[in-house]
């Protein structure tokens, strides 16, 4: 089929089949442990649109997923192996939930602020692994996993020293008050799916906001000076610093700008699903972004399809679980099945490698002895 | 008495077509010190890489002792008694001498490593062989000329009888090489066979009983060492090959387009690679850099492009100094790089076509439209340079691993060209290129020289400097040791001897000339 | 108050609190050594555990036996260790997106599990799992400060430091050890020489699968004897922290485990000051971050003066072969 020689078509084809056969993995494993498997897995793949608060549920965890698999993609793009995506989304979700709780703007000015500032906190704490990275070659791997424990430590100081109201019960912020929360994505004015979307889902603004996210950075990888910089360096390092690159200002920038992704994500969190802060924020979050961008191959236009798919998953397994007797940790078995099958790179080009070897083997010799080369 | 070793009609063809050995024959005596000889790409090391088991021939056949042998790896090779000594050592930095000669065969007391004895096995093999080591030194703090010796050792500690030393004084000093003499001498005094791949006729003449050289995957001839001189060596080496005629006009020189003052630089591991290199490039001619490959060239190329800092000396663009700056500021100078490696440093394979050659002007207009890349723009440069340069592919979106060998280096001549130079560096730029691009490069090379832009070539290929040059200049050993201000008066036997470092001229004489 | 806390850090138990907590990071290290040492870092130690104390414990539950248990959590962590082995060195699977992987599979796997096995999702109390006997020194037990130090703990710890040993002596005195080594260091020397690479890299594999295994189980088996979910809390990741804070070398990563391990404990005693503990919780990780940044500040200035030294000597050469620079051309 001639379609397949398009190696996007071959791809999207790989992914497809990588996914439909975890399902079907995930499928025999329900059989295995349920008394009802067709009906859990039924509630398990059609749960999220069965009803309108799980619809928003598949929806909102979308979004942050959709804002980690950014952070991971900008920089797995460029080969650049930041793990720091949990640690800035804390520190996101912590600086801009501190802005919601005390800073006395109208929530017009408020919530831009509180934006701004987990976007401008994650810059940094990506900068700082992308600096040590590019001066002085520290293995981004162990730095940014230590950033990551450094970063929760002080997520759980200042919750519980110093924004816990001192007599609450367990370790929590208060509410956000109205001004600090990010408001429905539907504006009042729509009357009826107004009310339905803002009272039974938390479905905000950060809708438009990761729309533009994405859209932002599928521009500035593909369309821009730095996002060509950026793939030139994960494609060959050493092409882009003989090409003129500066290898080292852009190798920092790219931990940075996957930063602001991260620190984004943690304010969605913060004052859009969760609206108060609490421990564990995070949920691991942040590796879970390393599949939507695998899945994604890294690249931003797809990420958003790709968060939405394992966001699917996700949201299908709660269902499942309230109406069945499967746990929704078989979705977190069913991811695993999907990087593996998804990067294994070996399956396919083995066996094409050895078809071409031998086409190439018969045809070589014979002109070979006739025309000779300068070795 | 049969010869010790007999290769016989070796045919050996790599999967890209090049035919590296055409029907060789060749043998060796037992306790002899063989010679053998020939430029980079003559096949030698090709050859014993078949005799190691590295390669397999694809025809031919090997006899040890008049048996035939079919050596599926190493491990068989070494089982017969052959051991080989490659040009890149292959030993473990952190680990000691004697760890590194017994790796892989470790002497053992009850299952643990017997460490006294593999120092006993050291220190005895090496007072045999008279190859001084310390056995206890980690290998990453001694030199080169000690790990050399390392590697000879874990060939004998294996029972080498034959021993394959490749290249083995390229990385030695003159002091360090007569040790290696003196080791071999003793080596053969004990009964091994040694064979000795060198391109340096010097060394051949004091070290070998017979030598033997090979051009283009064939023997041109054997003989005992005493019966040859270095000039019948040199001639049989470098051969009359048909050289391309290409239609130069004549060159008309311009201004000085690139100052090279006394630039030195020592490596990492502390060789001097350049030693004080001076000279001028002027616009409108090509000047051509002979010698045979590890004589500098390779730093010396990259010094001037920016991608090897921590030389001395000065290179001069219009009065600038762009020694040591960033590969961008060297190229914003109006400098263009064809490298020597090409897949590692001119290319990203997995980038298209048309984004590989943009590298060197994506940040500018008219690629550059604000904050955006114009990618029409891009690809319509793209589809011009295909055009241009007869680029075999049927669009410029495709990656670059898509092409050829041939029009992958067409890709970067497009690119390094398209940027209007002053002074183009080309480095090796038809090595490994089939027929037709390699013509096509050699004639864009000699266009871009009469339109003006200056032209320094670098290559191990004599037919090609000697066709494209208009100046030619010998390195050898990072110091130029000739220069010939016109490349038609001189002939290929005389490079040859410069080259070989047999000859060489004084700085006076090749003051004016530079 | 303070006096109290004080005394609290410089007494015995403090000591053997803080070996009883490294060994759960000491065993894991030592896997993510050898792994690492043989060029296969692996990522997954975290999972691996997970793993362990999980199987360890519904093992033993079910067969009343503990040996049995220990021994099927082992299987079970290089099971997973085999997997990720398979992925990476004969599917070219990228090694760290694997090893993420398969720790996913192990959390939601072992949640799963335990919920199919006993309706709870947040540990197994229901299950009778079996328990790893503690060890008790005939007569240095009822010495005063060196009994509570060194007798009376869970096998658990003896071994931690035994295998620290015996990872020693494997490394740096057989065969086997050195080929690792070689391995890792320079593969293409060591396939030279006969070394299968890929073998031995398997190995590695397997064997940090093991070793991660005993930890998972000292987690589930030894003073706490039920499995929670999420319960290695990350330690598989301090463990590869670990081992470069420590040198890559077994000691030297029982020592930095063992650093780990007292801040722990540290911030344990502090929680009754009102002290945040978390201050002294992150020192640890900020001292892992110093430490890569020194490192890495070394290796340059080693370069540095060791290229100046040879600019240095060669300029001189130069002078004294009479030649003078910026003349000639």
């Amino acid at each position: 089929m001639k379609i397949l020689r398009i190696p996007a078509v071959r791809e999207f084809l790989r992914i497809l089949l990588a996914v439909v056969a975890a399902l079907l993995l995930g499928f025999i494993i329900t059989l295995l442990v349920s008394e009802d498997p067709i009906g859990a897995y039924k509630a398990f793949l059609t749960g999220p649109l069965s009803k309108f608060n799980r619809f928003g549920d598949w929806l909102e965890e979308s979004i942050t997923l959709i804002f980690v698999g950014l952070a991971v993609a900008v920089a797995f793009k460029s080969k650049q192996f930041s793990l720091g995506a949990e640690g800035q989304l804390l520190l996101g979700a912590l600086v801009s939930g501190a802005i919601a709780l005390f800073v006395p703007l109208p929530g017009i000015l408020r919530i831009p602020v509180a934006l701004l500032a987990a976007a401008a906190v994650g810059f940094i704490y990506g900068w700082i692994p992308g600096y040590l990275k590019a001066h002085l070659n520290a293995n981004e791997i162990v730095s940014t996993l230590m950033l990551n424990t450094i970063a929760l430590k002080l997520y759980d100081y200042f919750l519980i020293f110093h924004i816990k109201p001192p007599n609450a019960g367990y370790n929590a912020s208060d509410f956000f008050p109205k001004a600090g929360v990010l408001p429905s994505f539907v504006p009042p004015f729509m009357g009826e799916i107004y009310t339905r979307f803002s009272q039974q889902t938390n479905v905000t603004i950060m809708l438009y906001i990761m729309i533009a996210a994405f859209i932002a950075a599928y521009y500035m990888m593909f369309r821009t000076p730095f996002g060509y910089e950026l793939r030139m360096i994960g494609a060959n390092i050493k092409f882009a610093n003989y090409g003129g690159i500066n290898t080292k200002r852009t190798i920092i920038l790219v931990f940075a700008i996957s930063g602001i992704f991260g620190g984004l994500a943690g304010a969605h969190l913060a004052m859009g699903i969760h609206t108060k802060l609490i421990m564990n924020i995070s949920l691991g979050m942040g590796f879970e972004g390393i599949v939507v961008a695998t899945l994604a191959r890294n690249n931003p236009l797809f990420v958003p399809l790709a968060g939405l798919a394992y966001g699917y998953l996700r949201a299908g397994a709660d269902v499942m679980e309230r109406a069945s007797d499967v746990s929704r940790e078989m979705v977190l078995v069913i991811q695993a099945i999907i990087i593996l099958l998804v990067t294994a790179e070996g399956l396919l080009p083995v066996i094409q490698q050895r078809v071409a070897a031998r086409r190439s083997a018969n045809g070589q010799n014979a002109a070979a002895l006739e025309g000779g080369e300068n070795g | 008495m049969a010869a010790l070793v007999e290769m016989r009609n070796i045919v050996k063809i790599y999967p890209n077509g090049v035919v590296a050995n055409n029907g060789v024959n060749f043998s060796v005596e037992r306790g002899e010190i063989h010679a053998l000889v020939g430029e980079n790409g003559a096949g030698k090391t090709t050859l014993m890489k078949v005799l190691y088991g590295l390669e397999h021939p694809t025809s031919g056949e090997i006899l040890i002792e008049g048996k035939p042998v079919h050596f599926h790896s190493p491990d068989d090779a070494i089982a017969a008694g052959i051991g080989m000594v490659h040009q890149n050592f292959m030993l473990v930095p952190s680990f000691t001498i004697a760890e590194n000669i017994v790796l892989g065969k470790e002497p053992t007391r009850r299952g643990l490593l017997d460490k006294a004895e593999a120092i006993r096995i050291t220190e005895e093999l090496s007072r045999q062989y008279g190859l001084k080591v310390e056995a206890d030194a980690v290998v990453e703090t001694v030199n080169v000329g000690m790990r050399q010796r390392v590697e000879i050792l874990k060939t004998l500690y294996r029972g080498a009888e034959i021993l394959i030393l490749d290249e083995p004084t390229a990385v030695l000093t003159p002091q360090e090489t007569q040790d290696l003499f003196r080791a071999v001498r003793k080596l053969v005094a004990q009964g091994k066979t040694v064979i000795f791949i060198t391109h340096k006729l010097r060394e051949v003449k004091e070290i070998s009983d017979r030598v033997t050289v090979m051009r283009n995957g064939k023997v041109m001839g054997t003989l005992p060492t005493a019966e040859a001189t270095r000039e019948g060596l040199a001639r049989m080496m470098v051969g009359r090959d048909v050289f391309l005629e290409v239609n130069k006009p004549p060159v008309q020189r311009g201004r000085k387009v690139m100052e090279v003052q006394d630039v030195s630089y020592v490596s990492e591991t502390g060789r001097s690679m350049l030693k004080g290199v001076s000279f001028n490039v002027y616009a409108g001619e090509i000047l051509g850099v002979a010698g045979v490959e590890g004589n500098g060239q390779t730093e010396l190329v990259e010094v001037l492009t920016g991608l090897r800092p921590a030389a001395s000396g000065r290179v001069l663009i219009d009065g600038k100094d762009i020694l040591n700056r960033t590969p961008r500021e060297v190229r914003l100078a109006g400098v263009a790089h064809i490298p020597e490696d090409r897949l590692t440093n001119g290319l990203a394979l997995t980038a298209s076509i048309n984004e590989n050659v943009i590298v060197d002007r994506y940040y500018n207009k008219p690629y550059r439209k604000g904050l955006l890349i114009d990618y029409k723009q891009v690809n319509k440069l793209g589809e011009a340079l295909i055009d241009e340069f007869d680029i075999r592919t049927p669009s410029g979106l495709l990656p670059v691993s898509s092409l050829s060998g041939g029009n992958m280096q067409k890709v970067i001549v497009a690119r390094e060209f398209s940027f209007n130079p002053h002074i183009l560096i080309a480095a090796q730029p038809t090595r490994g290129i089939d027929v037709g691009a390699t013509e096509f490069i050699r004639d864009q090379l000699v266009r871009k020289r009469t339109a003006g832009t200056g032209v320094l070539l670098v290559s191990a290929d004599l037919a090609e400097v000697m066709s494209l040059s208009d100046r030619i200049i010998v390195m050898y050993e990072g110091e130029i040791t000739g220069v010939f201000p016109n490349a038609q008066e001189v002939s290929e036997e005389e490079l040859g001897l410069y080259m070989l470092g047999l000859k060489r001229q004084t700085p006076e004489e090749m003051e004016a000339y530079l | 108050m303070v006096e109290l806390v004080l005394r609290g850090i410089f007494s015995a138990f403090f000591v053997a609190s803080v070996l009883r907590i490294s060994t759960p990071l000491i065993l894991p290290a030592l896997g993510g050594l050898v792994s690492e040492l043989a060029g296969a870092t692996n990522i997954a130690l975290e999972g691996i555990m997970l793993t362990s104390a999980f199987t360890g414990v519904v093992i033993s539950a079910y067969t009343k036996s503990v040996f049995l248990g220990v021994l099927a959590g082992i299987l079970s962590g290089i099971l997973i260790a085999a997997l990720l082995a398979y992925f990476h060195l004969y599917l070219q699977t990228d090694l760290f997106l694997a090893g993420i992987a398969l720790n996913i599979m192990a959390t939601g796997g072992t949640i799963f599990l335990l919920y199919v096995l006993t309706g709870d999702k947040g540990n197994s109390s229901t299950l009778a799992s079996g328990a790893v006997p503690n060890v008790t020194i005939p007569m240095i037990h009822d010495m005063p400060v060196l009994g509570t130090i060194v007798s009376g703990h869970n096998i658990f710890v003896y071994l931690g430091v035994l295998l620290t040993w015996l990872t020693s002596v494997m490394l740096y005195r057989t065969p086997f050890g050195v080929h690792l080594r070689a391995v890792g260091e320079n593969p293409v020397a060591a396939e030279s020489l006969g070394i299968n690479v890929r073998l031995m890299r398997l190995y590695a594999i397997l064997i940090s699968g093991a070793l991660a295994s005993l930890g998972g189980l000292n987690l589930s088996m030894a003073y706490l004897t039920l499995f929670q979910r999420e319960m290695t809390a990350g330690r598989g990741f301090i463990a590869l922290a670990a081992v470069f804070l420590g040198g890559r070398t077994p000691w030297g990563t029982f020592i930095a485990a063992v650093l780990f391990g007292f801040f722990d404990a540290l911030s344990n005693q502090l929680g009754s000051l009102k002290v945040p503990s978390m201050w002294v919780q992150m020192i640890p990780y900020v001292a892992t971050i110093v430490a890569l940044v020194v490192y890495a500040l070394r290796k340059r200035a080693i370069y540095l003066e060791r290229a100046r030294k040879f600019q240095e000597r060669h300029l001189a050469e130069l002078q004294a072969r009479g030649a003078r620079p910026h003349e000639t051309g």
